[in-house]
């Protein structure tokens, strides 16, 4: 890859508590159901423990840490494949269950004072952007995370019409909505709405942009081509 | 005294082109630097880069008859007048810079391409501002009423590729992509009652 100038000196060998520099390198380490408590173990060492690829977790750990990082499936297996998906549904658990809430109640009281129409427009574009990324999501652990497993049963393989290139195919973009409210709440809103209860609100879309933007890679650049390989 | 206007003009009718060109050069201010009797013609040869192209109206296909600029020119600072031996109406017109009629006199033709010449520059300079022009107002509203692409054309008597580059334009002033999002800024500026939907 040529991004590789741009890879921040850690390896296998870096201790696992040099890489916690920031809360979405912080996350990861949650995601993937890793204890904290590293002592002075290495990467190697943490993820050996933890049955974990090393590998993966390094690419991983490079798409939060380096911008515009793309990773490849190098040095990956099939192996591989579940403890992706179990990365993936557990950022969608943490998205459905704790950052979308929190989010809906920072625009809650964004909106407050605003005037009738304005309150009542934004909320039902709230709602139906969560209703999008509720039927996004729904689909990925319903439809394709279900197929992916099971294509190391061989026999169901075959038997299966679906085809991870439908997945892309139906990888809807879920951010489209989400600058737009962005550029609402920064341009149009009402000056009734308070300017601390905007900050609040335009914080969090800035994390939840940033942690989509590096959960698509992963399914994009990681998990889609190295199904397609085994497929 | 500033450089002359350089007009190119695409008239099938010699008598009209050789007739034009007297009028709109007797002042000095204009060039007629290129004629062409018909699109094709036009096409196939080194146009030149004309500040003002004349056109009859007829030489263009019945579909490309609303949308001249398209077909004419890639560059957006040149002025295109319309020269009507009958009167077309206003939606066709307003894809033009001006119109110069049959029975126009000299003093008129030349008010008219001066007029035009504004006309076409203050366009541009709305084309550069940030802010939405009237066009665009209301074609945004069309949008946020939830008419389709071929709706607004229609309503407009614009192509679909215009209506499409003006939404494209729409979107990247505000920002704002999803239809429901460009609805919000709608009725949040006015452009739209609540009632409406």
């Amino acid at each position: 890859m040529d991004n590789k100038s741009n890879a921040p000196s850690f390896s296998a060998k870096t201790k696992m508590s040099e890489i916690i520099t920031s809360s979405s390198l912080l996350s990861i380490i949650e995601r993937l159901n890793i204890k904290l408590g590293f002592g002075e173990a290495s990467i190697n060492e943490i993820c050996h423990r933890n049955n974990l690829s090393t590998e993966l977790f390094l690419k991983i750990c490079k798409v939060y840490a380096v911008e515009s990082f793309v990773p490849d499936i190098e040095n990956l297996t099939r192996e591989d494949i579940p403890e992706i998906i179990g990365y993936l549904q557990r950022t969608h658990k943490y998205w459905t269950e704790s950052f979308f809430p929190n989010l809906h109640s920072n625009i809650h009281t964004m909106l407050e004072s605003c005037d009738g129409t304005s309150k009542r427009m934004l909320n039902k574009f709230y709602d139906d952007y969560d209703e999008e990324i509720k039927k996004h999501l729904d689909y990925e652990e319903n439809t394709v995370f279900p197929y992916i497993l099971s294509l190391s049963d061989s026999e169901q393989k075959n038997a299966n019409s679906y085809r991870i290139k439908d997945f892309e195919e139906n990888h809807s973009n879920i951010e489209e909505k989400l600058q737009d409210l962005k550029n609402i709440v920064i341009k149009y809103l009402p000056e009734s709405a308070s300017q601390q209860s905007r900050i609040n609100v335009l914080n969090e879309i800035f994390k939840i942009e940033d942690d989509l933007n590096k959960h698509s890679i992963i399914e994009n650049k990681i998990l889609i081509p190295l199904v397609s390989k085994f497929e | 005294m500033s450089a002359k206007h350089k007009v190119t003009i695409i008239e099938p009718s010699e008598i009209v082109s050789a007739g034009l060109k007297q009028l709109v050069e007797y002042r000095g201010n204009f060039h007629v630097a290129k004629i062409f009797k018909s699109l094709q013609d036009y096409s196939e040869n080194l146009n030149g880069n004309p500040d003002i192209i004349l056109i009859n109206p007829s030489v263009l296909n019945t579909g490309d008859i609303n949308d001249p600029r398209n077909i004419l020119t890639t560059k957006d600072n040149v002025t295109i007048v319309a020269i009507c031996y009958l009167a077309y109406n206003e939606e066709t017109m307003r894809n033009y810079d001006g119109s110069i009629g049959m029975f126009c006199t000299q003093e008129q033709i030349e008010k008219k391409l001066q007029s035009a010449l504004k006309t076409s520059s203050d366009k541009e300079q709305d084309d550069n501002s940030n802010e939405l022009s009237a066009r665009e107002c209301e074609i945004l509203t069309a949008v946020a009423k939830g008419k389709t692409n071929k709706e607004i054309a229609d309503e407009f008597n614009l192509s679909i590729h215009t209506v499409i580059s003006h939404r494209k334009n729409i979107s990247h002033k505000l920002g704002i992509n999803s239809i429901a999002g460009l609805t919000i800024y709608a009725v949040m500026n006015k452009l739209l009652d609540v009632e409406d939907f």
